[in-house]
């Protein structure tokens, strides 16, 4: 069975944006980069499923990224049992919009023979959701997103997604890709030999031009950036006494903001 | 003179909130640029005799066996017809499981602009869509540079019609399915337990926090949310010490909310969590520790030993009545 992971190099979840005015630009010289942490379920899951094949299993993990992406490949791919990494470096794709990133995945991909595509539901900077549903449809294969349980068999796949309210059991043939959800695996760390050792699996660095693509056009544009809307100071109510800071608290919000 | 589609996504034979609050919004903008709005319904078309009257100036179903149960690609198809045959200047989608889940594939077959959860909608020349990013952190306005987009958009970010809409025609379209067969579809969907309000769909929410001290306590954070008729929502922290499933996880890695009242007990508001929460109408904080930065992001606060405060809450709450 042959896997690709596809992964994302994002700014921390403890990541301050400040933004003192609404502008077309983000400061993002002071983000601290991880790997997606959902994508992490993605690797982990695919990591397991080479455990229980054995030998007859390969693991691909692709981004695309800066050089500093190198690193998340490196030390959260091919350290954790990735088997080995693509990375395609165009700086015209830095902060690429979804569709952009899926037609140059989908042409990484088409190149693999894949049979099982595995990535993030989202990545937490742009909270997009889309990469993952555009590569199925890109490569004409099946898709189950949100999934919290995978399961295989010859050619086909029975995946749990998380839904409003419960779940809906998605089963389709393979090849498909799976976005993959909180709750599907622990994520291992990666020791330090590992890490080590994983500079010597095989990465390749490729361009657009050597996918034989022109680089994709972007479809949106983002305008302008700007803060949340402000909000007014907290209304602190006197809590000496609980019981009648609770009765003040439910009164308030009856009477004054409206909401009950 | 845009004219804007929007899916009707179906629940059990009913219309979901989000669908309606989308031709509202969509009904508000054409009244003021031209343009129509138009409904699109698929399958069972028990809503298409609603659709006018939440701002609808047409509606457009199409029938078949196809689409029993759901899968992506045969959504995808349908409203690719569906878009090629009327071409919409822009189709919204309620940021749904199920609208997110084929939303982004319809836009690639279609090469058009995607657009998730947006909040706001804005027409200038050319579509403006806003929408938070880094769980709300932040807002961008997004333009779009395409003859078509495909937008999400997030329940409870626009109030309904009340400008009395009319009846509106329905017409049937063909979804273009042939013989069509998907490579996946769900095949059984499994409600949870207890019929518990969806933490994304939710007008109130009440969610617990590391200050609940031991799993045993949510329960105090599942009773005031009975009583509100609100979903109950967790904290990271205590979704990663297993006291409760991720499915309840407001924040930057579980779910962005945006109801009308969030009332925060024991959270001592992690960047993280604000990320999550921070857009909702209203703000609630009970926290023992006065200087516990969730009092920053609230409109109201009680700084008092929650174990004193919340079931004094509950009761206030029902005195109410």
């Amino acid at each position: 069975m042959k896997i690709a992971v596809c992964v994302k190099q994002v700014p921390d979840s403890e990541t301050r944006i400040t933004l003192a005015a609404p502008g077309p630009e983000l400061d993002r010289s002071g983000f601290t980069r991880v790997l997606n942490p959902y994508d992490a379920f993605a690797v982990e899951e695919a990591v397991r499923i080479k455990e229980r094949l054995g030998a007859d299993c390969e693991i691909t993990a692709v981004t695309i990224g800066p050089d500093r992406a190198v690193e998340t490949l490196k030390k959260d791919c091919l350290a954790v049992g990735c088997d080995r990494a693509i990375r395609v470096n165009e700086p015209a794709l830095e902060n690429a919009e979804p569709l952009q990133t899926a037609k140059v995945l989908a042409a990484v991909l088409r190149r693999g023979g894949y049979d099982l595509i595995l990535t993030g539901k989202q990545a937490i900077d742009d909270d997009s959701a889309q990469v993952g549903p555009m590569l199925a449809e890109l490569l004409d294969c099946s898709q189950a997103t949100v999934v919290t349980k995978l399961e295989l068999g010859q050619g086909v796949f029975t995946a749990t997604c998380e839904i409003e309210g419960g779940a809906a059991i998605v089963r389709g043939s393979l090849p498909a890709v799976i976005t993959c959800q909180k709750g599907l695996n622990e994520p291992r760390l990666p020791s330090l030999p590992n890490i080590m050792k994983a500079g010597m699996k095989p990465q390749e660095t490729l361009t657009c031009a050597d996918l034989g693509l022109e680089i994709p056009a972007a479809r949106t544009r983002i305008t302008t950036y700007s803060p949340p809307p402000p909000r007014a100071a907290c209304r602190m109510v006197a809590a000496d006494d609980p019981a009648a800071a609770a009765r003040e608290l439910a009164r308030l919000l009856r009477d004054e903001a409206k909401v009950i | 003179m845009p004219n804007i589609a929007v899916y009707i996504e179906q629940s059990g034979g009913a219309a979901k909130k989000v669908a309606w609050q989308m031709t509202a919004e969509a009904r508000r903008l054409v009244d003021r640029t031209g343009g129509e709005v138009w409904a699109v319904v698929l399958g069972d078309a028990a809503a298409a005799a609603e659709a006018g009257r939440h701002g609808a100036h047409r509606v457009f179903t199409a029938a078949g066996d196809a689409f029993a149960r759901y899968d992506a690609e045969t959504w995808t198809r349908a409203l690719a017809a569906f878009v090629a045959a009327r071409r919409p200047d822009l189709l919204l989608v309620g940021a749904t499981a199920t609208g997110k889940d084929f939303a982004p594939r319809l836009a690639a077959r279609l090469d058009a602009a995607c657009v998730s959860d947006c909040v706001g909608l804005d027409f200038d020349g050319g579509f403006k869509l806003r929408r938070p990013i880094f769980a709300g952190k932040c807002y961008a306005e997004v333009a779009v540079d395409a003859p078509v987009a495909v937008a999400g958009v997030r329940p409870n970010a626009f109030p309904l019609f009340a400008g009395g809409g009319a009846d509106a025609p329905v017409e049937g379209f063909d979804p273009g399915l042939g013989g069509f067969a998907p490579h996946a579809s769900v095949v059984e969907t499994v409600t949870s337990a207890e019929k518990k309000i969806e933490l994304t769909e939710a007008e109130i929410i009440v969610s617990g926090g590391r200050g609940l001290k031991e799993a045993g306590n949510y329960k105090l954070i599942e009773t005031l949310a009975a009583t509100m008729g609100a979903a109950a929502g967790a904290s990271r922290a205590i979704v990663d010490a297993g006291w409760v499933p991720h499915s309840h996880q407001v924040g930057q890695t579980g779910k962005t909310v945006s109801p009308k009242l969030y009332v925060a007990v024991g959270i001592s508001g992690a960047i993280q969590h604000l990320a999550g929460m921070s857009s909702s109408k209203c703000i609630v904080a009970i926290n023992k520790d006065p200087n516990a930065p969730i009092f920053k992001a609230a409109d109201y606060g009680i700084a008092a030993d929650l174990f004193e405060v919340v079931p004094a809450l509950d009761e206030a709450i029902r005195a109410l009545d």
